[in-house]
């Protein structure tokens, strides 16, 4: 039994993951690693490298703060609309990224309700990030939630009462319980961000050298059958991918010894 | 007066945990706060704590002696800070101190290692809550309350999570402790023994409301109602009629070691019942009857009494009331 078990699911790992990825290096280094080299030095490849890496940084900043807000006020507090919150802050997992970069055109685009008030969104970076973030705020927030729940609030009323104040509350004894299920979001809500494409792809406008980014570079280079550069690109988005992986392993290592 | 809590009510959003409640409680005194859950004792020391608002109200106060965070609370399950060491965590009231109050590092020390010499942990200083037993937990969890010099000491079912023998030696502790440190102290329990073994004086709380407040051995001998001669410890209950009082319904309540048995009946008031079980190991022998109209008695006899006796399961003996509290519905005798 636990023999076809394994045989199983390594059979499902090697087909739908580890194949794949072995694909992406060879095809990269198909036609040499003098073309992988330039196809990853190209400007294009750099800007959109630059733009994904912007993107992702921006939006974790943002949901960090987010995420930790609204992650402290439904577990800890109770308060009218706490239920409502708590399914708005699911929806972007529920709506199709597509849609949502459909409804930022809709809100900010020249036609929409919004548009043409001096700055410009759709079509240029701030659209990107905002549909960056908004497909990966629930990450942290979910990861926070439960935890800070199970918790409770006994450890924020001793400190209370040993005299500290919000902000050594927060400081010395909320964030160190939560710190290690934070840093997980952070790595898998950075995995999204860095990868997403739908809702990008819509809001991007695909403008080369300026709102691309590595996703979105990746399919023009495959749609111009320029499969070798395409596939470089994308072996440095894989890179990214491993990276983040490796990460997120050393800290649920860590979870699991903290128990937190 | 170190605590001083007047006329308090306090609803949550489907019932009324506390009504109309007032509560004094002396220097140095230790109060224990005794009540079935839900009778709204937790929820009195936590607006003592300041924890929980009661609600407003132009005759309400709360007055607790001392400035500032002066109040010293221990958790049913502790609420020790998991991250933080045996020492980090009784260290942590000085240290959230403003710069301008907070003792120097070395100070701190000093006064940590002297509190883990109380409570008999300076060998666990570096251990984490988690690798601590419950009763060590709990004297951390006191330690810490202790740190900030408190003008009252408030615990809220300080012992209910431990094992039974642990409880009784914290218990202990708990007592010469705080006979010798002096601070006010207001504690928290469901169980009587406790209460009445541990407290100067016990507050008898139901459903939000102050059945009697006096000595254990006042609220033991002299309860003021049903409740209470109910709640502290085990008690026979018998039905009868009291012939001064108007022929009215009257509620009998004698306690197991308030009744003795005979073998013979030697007057129309003996119960006659038969023997259930004998249970004998303890301080006292249990005997468990049943009378003739099958309600159950329960009587304690004394190791002695029982050997004179000899008593066997199943057989039918005499049951002698000694003493006895008689409750008419709105008339005390």
């Amino acid at each position: 039994m636990r023999r076809t078990l394994i045989s199983v699911s390594a059979a499902f790992v090697g087909t739908l993951i580890l194949l794949p990825v072995i694909a992406v290096f060879t095809e990269a280094f198909r036609k040499g690693i003098g073309l992988y080299l330039a196809s990853i030095t190209d400007p294009l490849a750099l800007a959109a490298l630059r733009l994904t890496l912007l993107t992702a940084a921006v939006t974790l900043a943002f949901n960090l703060v987010f995420g930790l807000a609204a992650s402290w006020l439904i577990a800890k507090f109770s308060f009218p609309g706490r239920n409502l919150l708590l399914s708005l802050i699911d929806l972007p997992f529920a709506v199709s990224p597509v849609i949502s970069g459909l409804v930022f055109v809709l809100l900010f685009g020249a036609q929409g309700w919004f548009g043409n008030r001096g700055v410009q969104i759709v079509f240029a970076t701030p659209g990107v990030i905002l549909a960056t973030i908004f497909v990966t705020f629930p990450f942290i927030a979910r990861e926070l939630i439960p935890l800070m729940q199970e918790q409770g609030t006994e450890e924020e009323e001793a400190a209370v009462l040993l005299g500290a104040n919000g902000w050594q509350i927060f400081r010395r004894v909320t964030l160190p319980n939560i710190r290690w299920a934070l840093l997980y979001g952070v790595v898998l809500a950075n995995a999204r961000a860095m990868g997403e494409f739908g809702a990008v792809s819509v809001v991007s406008g695909h403008i080369r050298g300026r709102t691309n980014t590595l996703p979105l570079h990746v399919e023009i280079l495959y749609n111009e059958y320029n499969f070798a550069a395409a596939f470089a690109v994308a072996s440095l988005l894989a890179l990214l991918a491993v990276v983040t992986l490796i990460a997120k392993a050393i800290i649920e290592r860590k979870i699991v010894k903290h128990g937190d | 007066m170190a605590i001083d809590v007047r006329h308090i009510t306090k609803s949550f959003a489907n019932y009324t945990a506390l009504k109309d409640v007032s509560l004094r409680v002396d220097d140095g005194e230790l109060v224990a706060l005794l009540g079935p859950s839900g009778s709204g004792k937790t929820t009195l020391l936590r607006i003592i704590a300041g924890l929980e608002a009661h609600d407003p109200n132009e005759q309400s106060s709360v007055h607790v002696d001392g400035s500032g965070p002066r109040v010293g609370f221990v958790f049913q399950h502790y609420a020790l800070f998991r991250h933080m060491t045996v020492f980090e965590n009784v260290a942590f009231g000085l240290r959230v101190r403003p710069r301008s109050l907070r003792p120097s590092d070395k100070e701190i020390r000093r006064r940590v290692d002297e509190l883990l010499d109380l409570i008999q942990l300076s060998r666990w200083a570096g251990r984490y809550p988690s690798q601590l037993s419950g009763g060590q937990r709990q004297r951390v969890a006191l330690a810490r309350a202790l740190a900030i010099e408190p003008s009252v000491l408030l615990l809220d079912e300080p012992f209910g999570a431990l094992d039974a023998r642990v409880r009784q030696e914290l218990r202990r502790w708990l007592r010469t402790l705080q006979e010798r440190i002096k601070v006010t102290t207001v504690l928290v329990t469901h169980d009587q023994e406790e209460a009445l073994e541990v407290a100067d004086r016990v507050v008898i709380m139901n459903e939000g409301r102050i059945e009697q407040a006096g000595t254990p051995d006042e609220v033991f001998h002299n309860p003021a109602s049903e409740f209470v001669v109910t709640f502290l410890g085990n008690v026979n209950l018998f039905h009868g009629r009291v012939e001064s009082v108007d022929a009215k319904q009257a509620r009998v309540f004698v306690r197991p070691h308030e009744l003795d048995i005979e073998r013979q009946q030697l007057n129309e008031f003996y119960i006659p019942a038969k023997i259930t079980r004998i249970q004998s190991a303890g301080p006292v022998v249990r005997v468990d009857l049943v009378d003739e109209q099958n309600q159950e008695i329960a009587v304690d006899l004394t190791h002695d009494r029982h050997r004179y006796l000899a008593l066997k399961p199943r057989e039918t003996v005499f049951v002698k009331v000694r003493e006895a509290r008689v409750f008419v519905p709105n008339y005390e005798i």
